[in-house]
């Protein structure tokens, strides 16, 4: 591809067109082809070939079939966000208009969704039966007032109800939010330290660890692997070493799965601490205060 | 970007099956929705899950993709092809976004697509798919494995050139022949 994405019929070079289908171009080079692309009929079509091309490999994916939960977990969301159809285009609206000839849609009488046509015909009966219902009508009206009454006021307990539960459920998600969102912050923050901690020499395989952490937040991220098991009644614990050479500071016990690997996310630490190493000893099951040498992982 | 092509489709439209379903979507009709979720999402979600490899994570972009069905009927059009082909290239796209780390990117709802099948169809549908693996399993192994890494992995062609050693010249070509040959046998 030339420096405007084209080649020299002035069209775009097919093999650029399947990298740009594929977006593995340069924001550049993407928004010169797509440039192109919008003015030029004959490389649109080229495009949207490639992306039938696309679509076909797709199809050559071994096939699996998602969970069944997945399917549940959509379907709640879907309902969730149960869409608002404009009335113009309500749901009975468009089921009329597609079968207008036998419909003239009783359901919708009720709701004043007819076109109409229906109003005198729903008014001559009423005026027919006047004389006769006049009488009752006030009795009528209040009972139905004080019906709608009651019926509102249950309405109001059982939204007052939801509301206390929704309330209740967002105050317990709010610490879990929060922590999340420390944990993501810390995984993308560019400024947060990442260190490799190995054994000298290191053999094969190796115990690791890797540390991520962003002192202004006091969040730490620590995943370890090809541990050694521990001895009964012992557990690892990861030590932050202050870059202001105060003591080293407890930064969580953990315990290696069969296959060596661990991991410490978020253990409370102070905020502001500059870490000058980091380091994880073997102490006795419960932590220690002070570290107890050797130091099995250490990195600065 | 490219709603207004009306040039997408040069065999005839070969969405006429999904057509109906998703003017009930885009009336909110909930089994509707079900009913595109079932034919599709065995596809969507193994895409997802051959460039992410990971359940968890191709859950959740098979999920995303139909929720971006749910609430916008209107991304796809008629004249963009089939359904299904589309669902399956946004599902890689929104895959690639994920192992970048990226926001979904602004092509990913207006690309156009031209396809010769009625991926609606069930039994065409596994027609193409075998038709395809025959394909691929017949390619050169470079070739295979380059469209493969631009593809599934979503690296760039001067990430595979790196990779593999090969002229970036080189990686291009091979991704387009390969492209080039399963159009080819798919529309013989």
């Amino acid at each position: 591809m030339n420096a405007t994405g084209h080649n020299a019929t002035g069209h775009i070079e097919p093999e650029d067109l399947a990298l740009f289908a594929m977006q593995l171009l340069t924001q550049d080079e993407a928004a010169s082809i797509a440039a192109h692309v919008e003015q030029c009929a004959e490389c649109r079509q080229a495009l949207a070939e490639t992306h039938g091309d696309l679509a076909a490999y797709a199809h050559s994916v071994d096939l699996h079939s998602p969970p069944a939960e997945v399917r549940e977990r959509l379907m709640k969301q879907v309902a969730r966000e149960k869409k608002a159809v404009p009335i113009d285009r309500a749901p009975a609206q468009e089921r009329a208009k597609e079968h207008e000839p036998e419909m003239v849609p009783l359901a919708s009488y009720g709701r004043g969704l007819g076109r109409g046509a229906y109003l005198p015909e729903e008014e001559a009966p009423r005026r027919r039966s006047a004389g006769r219902v006049l009488p009752w009508l006030g009795w009528a009206a209040a009972a139905g007032l004080a019906f709608a009454a009651g019926n509102l006021y249950q309405q109001r307990d059982a939204l007052r109800s939801i509301i206390a539960t929704q309330s209740s459920t967002m105050n317990q998600a709010l610490p879990d939010v929060a922590s999340a969102r420390d944990l993501m912050s810390t995984l993308t923050d560019p400024a947060a330290k990442r260190v490799v901690l190995n054994t000298t020499p290191q053999a094969k395989p190796a115990p690791q660890g890797h540390a991520t952490y962003v002192a202004s937040k006091g969040s730490l991220i620590f995943v370890a692997n090809n541990l050694e098991p521990l001895a009964p009644a012992k557990t690892y614990e990861l030590w932050l070493s202050p870059a202001s050479g105060q003591a080293p500071i407890p930064a969580g016990t953990f315990h290696p799965d069969a296959g060596g690997n661990a991991s410490v996310i978020l253990p409370p630490l102070p905020k502001g601490v500059e870490a000058k190493a980091f380091g994880v000893t073997i102490e006795a099951e419960g932590g220690a205060t002070k570290p107890t040498l050797p130091i099995i992982l250490v990195g600065a | 970007m490219y709603r207004e092509t009306g040039l997408v489709n040069p065999t005839p439209p070969s969405s006429g099956d999904d057509a109906a379903p998703l003017g009930q979507v885009r009336r909110g009709d909930e089994q509707a929705m079900a009913a595109l979720f079932d034919r599709y999402s065995k596809v969507v979600y193994s895409v997802a899950l051959r460039a992410l490899r990971d359940p968890a994570a191709a859950e959740d972009v098979l999920q995303e993709v139909f929720m971006q069905v749910w609430r916008n009927p209107g991304g796809f059009e008629a004249t963009r092809g089939s359904l299904g082909g589309w669902l399956a290239v946004v599902s890689r796209n929104r895959s690639i976004d994920s192992l970048r780390r990226k926001r979904p990117t602004e092509q990913v709802d207006n690309l156009a697509l031209a396809s010769n099948y009625n991926l609606a169809d069930e039994a065409e549908r596994n027609t193409m798919m075998e038709k395809a693996r025959g394909v691929i399993r017949q390619l050169p192994l470079d070739q295979r494995k380059t469209l493969e890494m631009a593809f599934f992995d979503g690296l760039t062609h001067s990430e595979i050139a790196e990779m593999t050693g090969d002229p970036l010249g080189t990686v291009k070509t091979r991704i387009r022949s390969a492209l080039l040959s399963l159009r080819k046998a798919l529309t013989a």
